[in-house]
């Protein structure tokens, strides 16, 4: 029982830090996303997001997942997704990008404090996310074009 | 962003206002599969899970050219955390090469019933996305310890 407390208090905890950086976070990105310098950037983008079969509604979901971690990029890709009613299929290629590649400053310094080598641990794993999500995308993307076909609503 | 926001950019009030509504929308979709599945792998902690399974798969990490023992820190990384793991892994003594291998295996697939979790709040298939990341780990495991092989460090 009083392991179960224990628990339930440090899941109150991570709730609190969410909350505590998710809300400022949600509240940055809908200030800033119309000035014109944050359009750029997402601009200058562009051409890989569309190599890994993303939008550039994607964007700040994914950098906010590659440097702060999964639930911060999840936090924002929830806001992006109800709003823009993102995809199955996007929504599936980010998740796969980010589960394999995110909090990548945290989790890498982790294991060069014990020795690892840095560039190898990073350079793999962001090699490996784009490069399997850019092929999952290619592959998907025949089988949505056939299925719309049928029916026109589904895209 | 679309076209309808160049039409009419609402002012900065406004927008305070949306993003602090929607912040704490998101947050709580978030904390509703976070905050259970904390408290279960909070949970597992105090079972003899680790030591239980990663008798099991001990074997198997030759195969990664890694020690048996570091089975244990492999099956705390998927079901725990990347700290858990570390604290099994420091007195392991492994080489620098053997360190990154294991970097890079739990880095892609660590923590993954709490992630999974948080995965699948934002609509995707979570159980899918998690079977990749184990086997995308394995894969890399298998991609160093074979680079190791063919240059012989």
């Amino acid at each position: 029982m009083e392991i179960f407390a224990a628990s339930l208090l440090g899941a109150c905890l991570l709730g609190l830090k969410l909350l505590v950086i998710i809300v400022p976070l949600v509240t940055a990105f809908e200030v800033l996303r119309h000035l014109p310098v944050f359009r750029r950037l997402g601009r200058a983008c562009d051409p890989l997001m569309e190599g890994m079969g993303l939008s550039r509604d994607a964007a700040v979901p994914l950098f906010t997942g590659i440097f702060l971690g999964i639930a911060y990029g999840a936090g924002i890709i929830i806001r992006v997704a109800q709003e823009k009613k993102l995809p199955r299929r996007e929504l599936f290629l980010m998740g796969l990008f980010l589960a394999t590649c995110h909090a990548v400053v945290e989790d890498t310094l982790l294991f060069v404090v014990i020795g690892g080598n840095a560039w190898v641990m990073l350079g793999v794993r962001l090699v490996v996310a784009i490069l399997l999500t850019a092929i999952l995308a290619r592959i998907w993307r025949h089988t949505s074009r056939q299925r719309s076909e049928a029916d026109p609503d589904t895209l | 962003m679309s076209e309808d926001h160049v039409a009419q950019v609402p002012d900065i009030p406004t927008r305070l206002r949306i993003g602090v509504r929607s912040g704490l929308q998101t947050s709580f979709k978030l904390l509703k599969f976070v905050l259970p599945l904390y408290v279960v792998v909070d949970l597992l902690k105090a079972t003899p899970l680790v030591e239980r399974a990663g008798g099991l798969f001990a074997p198997l990490m030759h195969l990664f050219g890694l020690p048996g023992e570091t089975a244990f820190a492999f099956i705390a990384a998927f079901t725990l955390n990347l700290y858990a793991a570390i604290a099994i892994l420091v007195p392991l003594e492994l080489s620098s090469w053997q360190v990154t291998q294991c970097g890079l295996m739990m880095g892609i697939a660590h923590n993954l019933i709490l992630e999974g979790g948080v995965l699948g709040s934002t609509g995707a298939r979570a159980g899918l996305l998690t079977l990749c990341r184990v086997l995308i780990a394995i894969a890399c495991g298998l991609l160093l310890s074979g680079a190791q092989r063919l240059w012989g460090g």
